[in-house]
């Protein structure tokens, strides 16, 4: 453990903070307003935090949620309606807390009745649903949300990227922190018992149901946060768009492929899948999501267990084995 | 009733609905044993339905071979793909857990969805034959000929899966496997052979719906992923690994959708059926049609 925690730690101060620095760096040092790489990082962050929201309730808390597009569209919608009535100003900090906390609110509203009596596949299907449901009411909203068109933001507050650029990091910095505090705390070791065995964990004093709101308010709350700022950065808001069933999926592809239930697979997955689906998309335009369709049977055929697998086969079950070793007998 | 302007109105509202629902519960039936043997959300099943509704349409178009007699064609082939899918595909990551199967379907329905559109266009299609503008008329109901043997294809195909998982010892192999996998391959049922098997199944089920969407509506490479959903809900309402319940979901499904779409609005249709749906799963889990196992 030791040992493990000191190699940790180096890992940080020689990969992570120099990759920091110079994401720090790095938009001030082209043209930010024609470089296709810092939308393609500010694109990047948004899914690692989307990812890591996911990986929250599905990774660590066993509960594989498929509506995280209804989190995604609730907080576009209320970073617009929002701005539009006058409430909050553009890009404004305040105003992606109360997109991202309407999001968490809806998780913990549906998450009651959902949680208690979903499990698994169900929960999935469930959730699914429940996005679903969401756009349709979203798009015969009427003049409130704009109907099937939208509302559109006024696009000439927009200045420049940069801005964008580094709410997009702050958030991926953010989730990341989050489920790194999360995992070490009592709630993370919680939310992994439920994951292994729900009813072991509540036979030893876990309240099951209130964890899992936890964590589906967590993931909630990060995913309503990038809706926010997708919201601020295309100016027009529509159901299709904003609720499309992507927003949920893209996630999950993301963390699966990074390694799910690690801290670092939806960061890696999320730049490999980022990367796969952009340079498809420049070198062969025409027939990228072929391309991207292959990538994925092809990883998951050779790498089930993600890129994280690659190299921490043995690990898989070590948090589970350090908490509860008296169960291992049974 | 206030709903409708006659009798007569509710009436076609409700036949076109079943007929609707009819293909939603041959696609929800193959959907169905994959999911409750298998485990896995083959989320490509709409996809495999488009692939089959091409299929019809360049069997018509070039060699205008008739959509109805391609099902005979179509069966042979979508076994074949089925098949290869779970020992060239799934088999390889059954051992790892759900999550990679699901990206598995999930990867494959977009691979076919951009082969399918680079290849074919993305322009939306349809089987225009002879007899597609025929109907039935009954009093002021109308039946549109087509609809019509399209679901009676599907009840005579959800007849024969039926009978084979009721009659014969294949079929009684997988029920059992899905009940108790390991208890199954201790009675000397080889796993691999009796998932291929109900992959297959699934897949050529895909095929039967492909067809009945080619002849009836018109349709596009990326249209599969809707049904894909609509055929999970119907899973629902029937209870999972039940065919008669997955056909019988699908139907009630299409009724529920076609009403609410006429009472309410198209809009609210949408909505009306995944809020059915979530309720189902909430307070019915074996489904309308299910018994709670004992």
């Amino acid at each position: 453990m030791n040992k493990r925690g000191a190699n940790n730690w180096r890992v940080i101060c020689f990969g992570g903070l120099p990759l920091i620095c110079f994401l720090l760096l790095f938009p001030f040092s082209v043209d930010s307003e024609e470089s296709y790489l810092v939308y393609f990082l500010f694109l990047t962050f948004l899914y690692i935090a989307l990812a890591q929201g996911w990986n929250v309730v599905a990774g660590y808390g066993g509960q594989a949620s498929l509506g995280q597009h209804a989190f995604f569209g609730l907080g576009a919608y209320v970073t617009a309606i929002s701005w539009k009535a006058g409430w909050i100003g553009y890009l404004d900090p305040i105003g992606m807390l109360i997109s991202g906390a309407g999001a968490a609110l809806l998780a913990v509203m549906i998450g009651v009745p959902l949680l208690a009596k979903l499990r698994g596949d169900y929960f999935a299907l469930g959730t699914l649903g429940l996005g679903e449901i969401l756009r349709v009411v979203f798009t015969q909203g009427g003049s409130f949300t704009g109907g099937p068109v939208g509302l559109m933001l006024p696009s000439s507050e927009y200045r420049s990227m940069i801005p964008y650029y580094f709410f997009a990091l702050s958030i991926a910095l953010l989730a990341l922190l989050c489920v790194w505090l999360l995992v070490r705390s009592r709630v993370g070791l919680a939310l992994v018992a439920i994951r292994e065995d729900e009813e072991a964990a509540a036979a030893n004093g876990i309240h099951v149901l209130k964890f899992k709101i936890f964590a589906f308010a967590v993931g909630a709350f990060f995913t309503g946060l990038c809706g926010s700022l997708f919201a601020y950065y295309l100016f027009h808001i529509h159901p299709s768009g904003f609720f499309s069933l992507n927003w949920a999926l893209l996630p999950v592809l993301m963390t699966i492929l990074g390694g799910i239930g690690t801290l670092m697979g939806p960061v890696v997955g999320a730049f490999v899948l980022a990367s796969v689906f952009e340079l498809a998309n420049l070198w062969l335009p025409e027939i990228h999501p072929i391309f991207s369709g292959a990538f994925i049977i092809l990883v998951m055929l050779f790498l089930p267990g993600g890129i994280m697998s690659l190299g921490e086969k043995p690990r898989k079950y070590r948090i589970l084995q350090r908490m509860l070793p008296f169960m291992q007998s049974s | 009733m206030s709903g409708f302007s006659s009798f007569g109105v509710f009436l076609q509202i409700l036949i076109n609905g079943i007929l609707f629902g009819g293909m939603y519960g041959v696609a929800a039936i193959g959907l169905s044993l994959i999911f409750g043997s298998l485990q896995i959300i083959f989320i490509a099943q709409g996809t495999m339905m488009i692939l089959a509704a091409y299929f019809t349409y360049w069997a018509f178009t070039l060699t205008s071979i008739d959509p109805f007699f391609c099902f005979l064609l179509i069966l042979p082939i979508f076994l074949g793909i089925g098949w290869a899918f779970y020992v060239g595909l799934f088999n390889k990551v059954a051992a790892a857990g759900k999550n990679p199967s699901l990206l598995l379907a999930f990867g494959l329905m977009i691979l076919l969805e951009n082969l399918m559109s680079v290849a074919f266009t993305p322009n939306t299609r349809a089987v225009t034959t002879s007899y597609t503008g025929l109907g039935l008329s009954i009093g002021d109901l109308r039946i549109s000929f087509t609809r019509l043997v399209v679901f009676l294809i599907s009840l005579a195909a959800t007849g024969m899966v039926f009978l084979f998982m009721k009659k014969t010892m294949w079929g009684k192999a997988v029920r059992g496997a899905s009940e108790d996998m390991k208890a199954a391959s201790l009675l000397g049922i080889s796993p691999r052979k009796v998932s291929s098997l109900t992959f297959a199944i699934g897949i050529a089920l895909a095929g039967v719906a492909g067809v009945a969407v080619a002849t009836t509506y018109p349709f596009d490479p990326y249209f599969g992923f809707v049904f894909s959903l609509k055929a999970l809900i119907a899973v629902a309402f029937g209870g999972i690994g039940s065919v008669v319940g997955a056909m019988l979901g699908g139907v009630l499904l299409g009724v529920i959708e076609s009403i609410s779409s006429y009472v309410i609005s198209g809009g609210w249709a949408d909505a009306i059926s995944y809020g059915a749906f979530l309720l189902v799963l909430m307070f019915r889990p074996q489904g309308i049609f299910g018994r709670i196992a004992t």
